[in-house]
C-alpha cells in the first residue's frame, strides 16, 4: 500500500505546481504551447466526430420542423406587432434595425459547434469548426441571426474556443434600447445578470444591444430582460436577462473576425435650404 | 499485462474526453452535463485498484485540462484524488451493483466541492454559491445515471485483459 500512496503524494504535488506555475506565468504561460498542441491534435478529431454528432443532435434535442415554423411565425407576428405599436417602440426598433445593419457591414467568418467544456459545470464553453486559418483571432464576437453569442477565447489552426455569454467569466457593456441606459451585463451560468450602477429604471421585456468596445461591435441582440430586483436600500438595479441566442441549440454560428476600430458613422449632413 | 491495462486505460480516457465534450457537454439537459471522465476514472480505479486508478485519473485530468479553460492541473488534482480513493474501495467494488453508484456520487460530489475550492483559492470568478449549487443538483445525478451503463463495460474490459484484476 506505500506504492500508492507515495504516487499519490507525487501525483498531487505536480498538479498542484502546475497550477501555481501556470497562475504565476497569467498570459505568457509556458504550458500555452501544450494547449496548443491539445487543440492541434485533438481539435480536428473534434471537428470529424462532433460535426457527425450534431447531425445526431439534430434529431435527439433540436426543434421540430412545426417548432421551427411556429417561432418563424411568432417572429413574424411580433414585427407586424411592434410596427403597429407606439412611436417609442418603433424607434427602439429603428434603433436595433441600425445597430444589427451596422453588424453586417463586417465581415464574418460562419462555423459549426462541435465541442463544448464543462469543467464539472462551472464553465460554458463552446469549440468552433474554424480557426486562425480562418481568420479568427483571440477577442472576437461570435454571433447568431439572433444576437451575440460570446467572444473567442482561444484559437488553434483549425478551431477556436468560445466563451459564451452565460459563462460567469463574460461581461459586456449593455445598453437598454428604450431607455438608452448603459450597464455592465455578466453571465450568471444559466442567464445574464444586467446592473445598473446610475439607478435608472429598467422593465420586464427591455432589450439589450452591445455599447461596442475593442472586442464587441456595437448594437449586437445580448437579451430581453425577464425579472428586475431593486432592493430598497441598494443603489444598484439588478436585471435578470434571458440571452437573445438560443445557446442550448446551437449550431450555426458566424465569427465576426474585423472588430469596429471606431463606431462606423456617416457624417450629418445639413438639411437643405428650402427653394424660395 | 501491465502495459496492455495501460493502453486500455489511455484509449478509454481519450474515448470518454472526445464523448464527453462532443456529445454529454453539447446535451441540451437542464442545469449541468454529465461527467462521463470522472464515472470512468471511478471505473477504472475500482476495477484495478489504487495505482492505476491514481496515474488514470491524474492523466485524465491533466488531458482534460489541457482543454478546458482554466489554470492547469485543477482536473488534475481532483480526478487523482479520486482515482486513488476510488481504488481503495476495490476489493469491495468489483461484484457489487450498488458500490459503484455510491462512490460515484461520492466522487462527483467531492469532486465538484474540490474544484470550487481550488477556484476560491484562485480567484476564480465562475465559483458562486449558485453555480456550486447548479453543479451539485446537475453534475452529481448525471453522473450516478451514467454509472451502470459505464462501470460495469469498464470493469469487464478490465477484467478480459488481466485474468486477476484485484492483483497488484
Amino acid at each position: 500500500m506505500r506504492g500508492p500512496r507515495l504516487l499519490l503524494v507525487l501525483l498531487l504535488l505536480t498538479a498542484f505546481t502546475l497550477t501555481v506555475l501556470d497562475v504565476r506565468f497569467g498570459g505568457r504561460s509556458p504550458f500555452d504551447a501544450l494547449r496548443d498542441g491539445a487543440s492541434r491534435v485533438l481539435g480536428p478529431v473534434e471537428r470529424v466526430v462532433g460535426g457527425a454528432v450534431s447531425g445526431l443532435g439534430d434529431v435527439l434535442g433540436g426543434d421540430s420542423a412545426e417548432q421551427e415554423r411556429l417561432r418563424a411565425e411568432n417572429a413574424r407576428l411580433t414585427a407586424e406587432l411592434r410596427r403597429s405599436d407606439d412611436l417609442e417602440r418603433r424607434v427602439a426598433e429603428l434603433d436595433r434595425l441600425l445597430g444589427l445593419r451596422e453588424v453586417a457591414d463586417h465581415p464574418r467568418v460562419p462555423a459549426r459547434v462541435v465541442a463544448a467544456g464543462s469543467s464539472f459545470g462551472f464553465a460554458s464553453t463552446v469549440t468552433l469548426d474554424a480557426g486562425s486559418r480562418d481568420g479568427i483571432r483571440e477577442g472576437q464576437s461570435v454571433v447568431t441571426g439572433e444576437g451575440l453569442v460570446g467572444r473567442t477565447l482561444r484559437v488553434g489552426p483549425t478551431t477556436c474556443t468560445v466563451l459564451l455569454v452565460t459563462d460567469p467569466g463574460f461581461t459586456v457593456g449593455a445598453r437598454l434600447t428604450r431607455q438608452g441606459t448603459v450597464g455592465l451585463a455578466t453571465g450568471t451560468g444559466r442567464g445574464l445578470r444586467y446592473e445598473l450602477v446610475e439607478g435608472g429604471r429598467v422593465e420586464v421585456g427591455d432589450a439589450l444591444l452591445t455599447t461596442g468596445s475593442d472586442t464587441f461591435v456595437p448594437g449586437l441582440p445580448v437579451g430581453r430582460v425577464t425579472s428586475v430586483e431593486s432592493g430598497a436600500t441598494s443603489l444598484v438595479t439588478t436585471a435578470v436577462v434571458e440571452p437573445a441566442a438560443r445557446l442550448s441549440s446551437l449550431d450555426l454560428v458566424a465569427v465576426v473576425v474585423e472588430p469596429p476600430r471606431s463606431a462606423p458613422r456617416a457624417p450629418l449632413a445639413p438639411a437643405p435650404a428650402p427653394a424660395s | 499485462m501491465r502495459l496492455r491495462r495501460s493502453a486500455l486505460a489511455a484509449a478509454l480516457v481519450l474515448v470518454a474526453l472526445l464523448v464527453q465534450a462532443t456529445v454529454l457537454a453539447r446535451l441540451p439537459l437542464p442545469g449541468a452535463a454529465p461527467d462521463l471522465v470522472l464515472v470512468v476514472v471511478v471505473g477504472f480505479a475500482l476495477a484495478g485498484g489504487p495505482l492505476p486508478g491514481t496515474v488514470t485519473g491524474f492523466a485524465a485530468g491533466l488531458l482534460a485540462d489541457l482543454g478546458a479553460d482554466h489554470e492547469l492541473g485543477r482536473t488534475a488534482l481532483v480526478l487523482t484524488l479520486v482515482g486513488y480513493l476510488a481504488g481503495l474501495l476495490a476489493d469491495d467494488g468489483a461484484r457489487s451493483r450498488l458500490l459503484p453508484l455510491l462512490v460515484v456520487g461520492g466522487a462527483a460530489a467531492g469532486a465538484v466541492t474540490l474544484y470550487a475550492a481550488e477556484g476560491i483559492l484562485l480567484g476564480d470568478r465562475r465559483i458562486t454559491g449558485e453555480a456550486y449549487a447548479a453543479a451539485m443538483t446537475g453534475t452529481v445525478p448525471y453522473c450516478v445515471l451514467l454509472t451502470p451503463l459505464v462501470v460495469p463495460a469498464v470493469g469487464a474490459l478490465v477484467r478480459r485483459l488481466d485474468l486477476d484484476p484485484l492483483r497488484r
